[in-house]
């Protein structure tokens, strides 16, 4: 269910004549399918292993010899090593991968696991998932085919393109409905394979031109079956790995209108199961609506969203900021009342200092009193003693002799 | 060319949360309620001041009054304590590791603040030989808070760089600032559990001039175990 080709009209075109409309045919339900490229690539590798031939290497090769070790003491390795002598081989080392003319490591057997069982439901997938591929241009365009001249895609034409039978009118009609530019290219890059192949009877290597789908065979198969690059193929037996080549998607396909008509009821729909592949109804995608972007944009989204949160510039960020015992205005900012704080501490300080220096004041200024009214009495004293002193003396000499 | 306004765009320059208006308003309540903050947090720390002066003055008032009467005035023990780990992480027994999980003291040098009771001095004799710990004073937890304070905010570790922050996770406790949170962790308030685990565990500096020796404790001329108001000199050197 891609958007952008919900397109449930398609044209059908003439196979002669001029090219335009003849009719309108509804899209099929395949055509909605979920494109998944994952699961085409998973079937696809394991299917194309299927046609696989078993191959390996032959039993007794490298074996053919009754080669024993020389043992230790001889001063060469203890690879077996031929027996007898008279010729070059004798004495070569023999049965080991890494001796020349010995066997290989792990020799291929036959009954290695050539094939591949994959589920019918994945199968039927990735079928569905490569058929609407077809019908989606840039997928076409973008595995290479030349769609640009073509009227429309998905490509249907009349059911007379059925009863063809020469190669001519096939040719004719790709020409004249656009598709033999495909058929151009393949035609002009046909190479030489490169590898060993060319001379295993693959010489060649062709692109992948445009595939026939029809309904009946009444001579189709057998006019574009020369054609370079051009399949056939029923309706009923679509092959994955004819529609995703490389398990690429978007081959290039001239749907017929009764085929095309027909994969309504060989792959049924998402309410009606197919006709023809019992209880297989198409696969559904994990989402309908893949425009994720248009779906938020909404009204019914966007109305009920809770509102953005506003971008916390706050603390979002991580926020350095400065020491507060270094920057004022961070402890300003942290606490208000910091700068009154100091002031009044200031002003504490000073009115202490200012108590302290009156009490300072006041004591050394009673000292210095006191040491002043204490010198005036010295000096008193001193004027006293001077006078009387003589006298004293003598009266001490007279008194110490007796 | 006139271009076409995609309806989309149209649709979406019309809801709310985008018109100006609407910023406006939600700009103008920011602004009032920071003013607000900011009278709150003015009012509120010269409350605190005060308060911790009475307290400081009642104290001494008090050892004054029974040295008068003869007897002797047996302070309250203390409430609160910063316990800081000095120990790494290698060799520690798992009831001290996870005693010291539990307190939040996951790294070497990293401290945090704790309420004493019967219950937590248990715990911290089990990890006293990993830990010192004493009782903090007004200006370290002040100078704990504003300079090594972290908020958790989102389950991250914010510095704190405005009351806002502390307003928006503690305002119904009724701490709307720096120094209603330093006075909640301070005086061991009602509503300390959610002052202190607001705070990240401080992260603090390995002490200027070094320790003596950790492995012996503090009694023993050691750094750790209890080393009572020994500690604010400690912080000073380790913050």
């Amino acid at each position: 269910m891609t958007t952008q080709q919900l397109r449930p009209i398609v044209s059908v075109f003439p196979i002669k004549g001029k090219v335009k409309t003849i009719k309108q045919v509804p899209l099929p339900s395949v055509f909605s399918a979920p494109i998944r490229p994952d699961v085409v690539r998973f079937v696809h590798t394991n299917m194309a292993k299927n046609n696989r031939q078993a191959h390996a290497v032959s039993t007794t090769a490298g074996e053919q010899t009754s080669a024993t070790s020389w043992g230790t003491g001889r001063a060469v390795a203890r690879i077996p090593r031929v027996k007898g002598s008279g010729t070059g081989r004798s004495g070569q080392a023999a049965f080991g991968n890494m001796c020349r003319g010995g066997r290989m490591y792990a020799p291929k057997k036959v009954w290695r696991k050539w094939h591949r069982k994959i589920n019918t439901n994945q199968k039927r997938y990735a079928v569905c998932s490569a058929i609407a591929a077809t019908a989606v241009t840039p997928l076409v365009m973008s595995r290479g085919h030349r769609v640009n001249k073509l009227p429309e895609l998905p490509l249907v034409v009349s059911d007379q393109l059925q009863s063809l039978t020469k190669t001519r009118q096939a040719v004719k009609f790709l020409k004249f409905i656009g598709a033999y530019r495909d058929v151009e290219k393949v035609i002009r890059t046909k190479k030489t394979r490169v590898g060993q192949g060319k001379y295993r009877n693959r010489r060649h290597v062709l692109r992948k031109g445009p595939m026939v789908v029809y309904a009946r065979n009444l001579g189709i198969k057998k006019a574009f079956r020369n054609i370079p690059g051009v399949e056939t193929a029923s309706v009923y037996t679509l092959n994955l790995l004819k529609l995703a080549p490389g398990s690429q998607m978007g081959r290039f396909i001239i749907w017929t209108e009764s085929a095309f008509k027909l994969l309504e009821d060989i792959y049924g729909s998402w309410e009606k199961p197919s006709k023809f592949k019992s209880g297989f109804y198409l696969p559904r995608p994990v989402m309908v609506n893949t425009d994720v972007e248009r779906i938020i944009k909404s009204d019914q989204v966007q109305t009920v969203l809770r509102n953005r949160r506003p971008r916390s510039r706050k603390y979002g960020k991580k926020i350095q900021r400065a020491d507060p015992y270094e920057d004022m205005s961070v402890m300003v900012k942290l606490n208000p009342y910091y700068k009154t704080k100091l002031q009044k501490q200031k002003e504490l300080e000073e009115k202490n200092k200012k108590e302290r220096k009156e009490i300072v004041d006041k004591s050394r200024k009673e000292y210095e009193d006191w040491l002043y009214f204490s010198e005036e009495e010295e000096e008193e004293e001193e004027e006293e003693e001077e006078e009387g002193s003589d006298e004293d003396r003598e009266i001490e000499v007279l008194s110490d002799e007796n | 060319m006139s271009k076409q306004v995609p309806e989309t765009i149209k649709k979406q320059a019309k809801r709310s949360f985008n018109s100006k208006e609407v910023k406006q308003e939600k700009n103008q309540k920011r602004m009032k309620l920071l003013k607000e903050i900011h009278e709150k947090a003015y009012k509120r720390a010269e409350k605190y001041e005060k308060e911790y002066l009475e307290q400081e003055q009642k104290l001494v008032e008090l050892k004054q009054k029974a040295l008068k009467e003869g007897s002797f005035y047996r302070e309250p023990e203390p409430k609160l304590a910063f316990i800081i780990r000095i120990r790494g992480i290698v060799g520690v027994p798992p009831k001290p590791r996870k005693i010291l999980q539990l307190l939040r003291l996951r790294r070497i040098y990293s401290g945090v603040f704790i309420r004493l009771n019967k219950s937590s001095l248990r715990m911290l004799h089990f990890i006293d030989p990993y830990v010192t710990w004493g009782y903090p004073d007004v200006e370290t937890v002040r100078a704990l808070i504003y300079k090594r304070g972290h908020a958790r905010v989102n389950h991250q570790r914010k510095i704190i760089d405005s009351n806002e922050m502390i307003y928006d996770k503690l305002q119904k406790y009724d701490i709307v600032c720096m120094e209603d949170l330093v006075h909640e962790i301070f005086t061991v308030g009602k509503n300390f559990k959610h002052a202190n685990s607001f705070l990240w565990a401080f992260k603090l500096k390995p002490p200027v001039g070094g320790f003596s020796t950790v492995k012996k404790s503090f009694v023993n001329k050691g750094e750790h175990g209890n080393r009572e108001q020994y500690i604010n000199t400690l912080v000073k050197k380790m913050i």
